[in-house]
């Protein structure tokens, strides 16, 4: 596979109002995670941070590009199975009312036809955008009761910031609900710059000034750092976890040069008929 | 006259009604008349013999939500249990006390299991006096079933006032008597109904019923079943729960009224030569396009993506999909413009060009050629 070459900037912070930082997140290529746990500490805290664990797999072995989203899906199960796990564990020692539960947002370096491609993945409310040609647009469809509302025609897009189920996600990891992942394969032609990010971000800051941010601020690092910035600005009510990701290049194994020649020296000597 | 038959085969009174009654060995049923399609499903279980538990169960089993009301009760020896949900109301009648329960004071059910009962009336409608009809097990229309039956001059018919005529019987004050010489009080009164006339046996149940030695009910231990889940864990901001999937089930993306279709099939049903040479076997959605992508699609159905060239940027990054047909077109590949910008010509063998209209799948046949601008084709034939 031809080596694509990323820069990326991750940044978290617990926020101004939160006592725990409930968001883990992975920036190592090809795999980007964020999640965003629920149910406290020792938690939303684990249950994001298994997520992460599961993931981190992906970095460390070779892992088949062409794996798809079955490969994904794998992980995202076990991942669930291992917070139910903890979940019952936590409940026989005496938390009764023990929950936790996360959200996950991957973005995974593939192999597709030949071609490398991202492959795009979300489990409730957080998000995956890109940026391409000055333009943000949001890939992921947030499971939450307020875009099904939405999708519905029930509520108009624009109402989605104050209502009052706006939190509740209709799917997670660890929790009673579905924790199936929808999935979007993108070339990397059409993505500029993605960033993934939990709702600590776009729940405080709206979409013109993430797109502001992205726009303006070159490098990656720099990017996540103003967009967590901001949401802190914005009152930081929820943790606020941002990962900024450009596709800088392509560096191709097989040099054009390289290609193996059909036509052999000796016919081009002509000493063979 | 029915007199002469054991207490069994006229085990209770009703009153003709709108309701639902589904009464058999072990247990009994009342269900609006909004529930009829539940009702010759459970009608079968009942009269198979079904204990309380298996039928609460049956009755449960699609949820609460959708069941406004209902009444179930056991026929078993034993205490009498009982669970009713919605505008229904029940009186039991023991040695020494008279319980009333109401349905529609719980926002779940209100159940109970009651010892020494010797008398029961529930009330599922306004039931004027009229007609009782005598009946052991059965399915018929009720508003009011009174067991045992009005009238019934087998010795241990007790209390057959109604609670709501003059009452000289009810009340906690007054124990319903046992059988005994207040019966005879009690029968003129009763008499001027019409007669329950030697009720046609019910129908062919009889002969259905299975051994009165069916198995027995479940031991009543664990009948109680838990609350359902409700309440959301919520810590901070993101939190679970408390939504109701029903509500947001909605149609597939698709066609309106015509099946999703499978997205991953066996079989390729069709094979595409594009004519930049590739070849694609058309066992799943296949996106074409200058760039194309793939949106919210689950793990076992990734679509298949495949770039074309266009050097004059023609054709749009994601232009057209080709999938497996459904419904009418199964079997077969359709075609669907994805509203690219400058359109789709298809031309199928047979038939003149038509352009494609954006989000309108068209059946393809074998040899159709499918024209994306730019000099790029994609010729149909089969796999």
């Amino acid at each position: 596979m031809s080596k694509v070459e990323v820069h990326y900037g991750a940044t978290s912070d617990v926020g101004r109002v939160r006592q725990v930082n409930e968001d883990s997140y992975l920036a190592s290529p090809p795999v980007f995670v964020v999640a965003d746990g629920m149910g406290g500490h020792s938690g939303g805290d684990v249950a994001s941070r298994i997520v992460i664990e599961e993931f981190a797999e992906l970095v460390d072995s070779a892992h088949d590009p062409r794996g798809g989203a079955a490969a994904v899906a794998e992980l995202l199960e076990r991942a669930q199975s291992r917070i139910n796990q903890y979940g019952i564990e936590q409940r026989l020692t005496g938390a009764e009312k023990w929950y936790a539960g996360t959200t996950a947002v991957v973005a995974l370096l593939v192999e597709d036809d030949g071609v490398p491609k991202w492959l795009l993945a979300n489990v409730g409310d957080s998000r995956i955008y890109r940026f391409s040609d000055g333009a943000l647009e949001q890939v992921s469809v947030d499971h939450s009761v307020v875009q099904e509302l939405v999708d519905a025609g029930t509520i108009a897009a624009d109402d989605v910031a104050s209502h009052p189920e706006r939190h509740v996600v209709t799917r997670a990891l660890g929790g009673p609900d579905d924790a199936e992942a929808d999935y979007f394969l993108l070339p990397l032609v059409s993505v500029e710059r993605l960033l993934l990010c939990s709702d600590g971000i776009n729940g405080m800051i709206d979409d013109d000034t993430i797109a502001e941010v992205l726009g303006d601020v070159g490098d990656p690092r720099d990017a996540a750092d103003r967009l967590v910035a901001a949401a802190l600005d914005a009152g930081g009510r929820d943790n606020a976890t941002a990962v900024v990701v450009d596709v800088v290049g392509l560096l191709s194994d097989d040099a054009y040069d390289s290609a193996p020649l059909h036509v052999s020296l000796e016919h081009k000597l002509g000493a063979l008929p | 006259m029915t007199e002469t038959e054991p207490t069994a085969a006229s085990r209770r009174s009703i009153r003709p009604g709108g309701w639902f009654g589904i009464f058999g060995e072990q247990a009994s049923v009342l269900l609006p008349p909004s529930e009829k399609r539940r009702v010759a499903a459970l009608w079968e279980l009942v009269d198979d013999g079904a204990g309380f538990d298996e039928v609460l169960d049956a009755l449960l089993s699609s949820g609460l939500r959708d069941l406004p009301g209902f009444v179930l009760l056991s026929e078993t020896e034993g205490p009498v249990k009982v669970v009713l949900r919605g505008p229904v109301k029940a009186t039991f009648y023991t040695a020494d006390e008279e319980i009333s329960l109401d349905g529609s004071v719980a926002a779940t059910w209100v159940e109970r299991s009651l010892e020494g009962v010797t008398r029961s009336v529930i009330e599922v409608e306004d039931a004027p006096e009229g007609d009782e009809l005598t009946l052991a097990a059965g399915l018929v229309r009720v508003a009011r079933v009174e067991d045992p039956p009005v009238s019934a001059d087998t010795g241990s018919a007790v209390g057959v006032e109604s609670e709501d005529s003059t009452g000289f019987e009810t009340g906690p004050a007054e124990p319903a008597p046992e059988p005994g010489p207040e019966l005879e009080e009690t029968e003129p009164e009763t008499e001027p109904l019409p007669p329950p006339e030697p009720m046609p046996e019910p129908t062919p149940e009889p002969e259905a019923h299975p051994d009165p030695a069916a198995p027995a009910p479940p031991a009543p231990g664990g009948w109680a079943p838990a609350p359902p889940p409700g309440g959301s864990e919520h810590d901070g901001m993101t939190r679970a729960g408390d939504w109701d999937p029903l509500e947001f089930a909605r149609q597939q993306p698709g066609i309106p009224g015509q099946q999703p279709a499978p997205s991953v099939v066996a079989k390729p049903v069709a094979r595409l030569v594009i004519s930049s040479g590739e070849t694609v076997e058309v066992d799943r959605a296949v996106l074409v396009g200058r760039a194309p992508e793939a949106r919210r699609f689950t793990s076992s159905e990734q679509p298949r993506l495949v770039t074309v060239p266009s050097p004059n940027q023609e054709i749009s990054s994601t232009h057209l999909e080709v999938r497996p047909g459904s419904g009418a077109d199964h079997g077969s590949a359709v075609v669907t413009d994805m509203g690219s910008t400058n359109g789709t010509v298809l031309v199928q063998p047979g038939l003149p060009p038509e352009d494609l209209q954006p989000g309108i799948a068209v059946q393809l046949i074998p040899g159709a050629i499918i024209d994306l601008g730019d000099g790029v084709t994609i010729q149909v034939t089969n796999p």
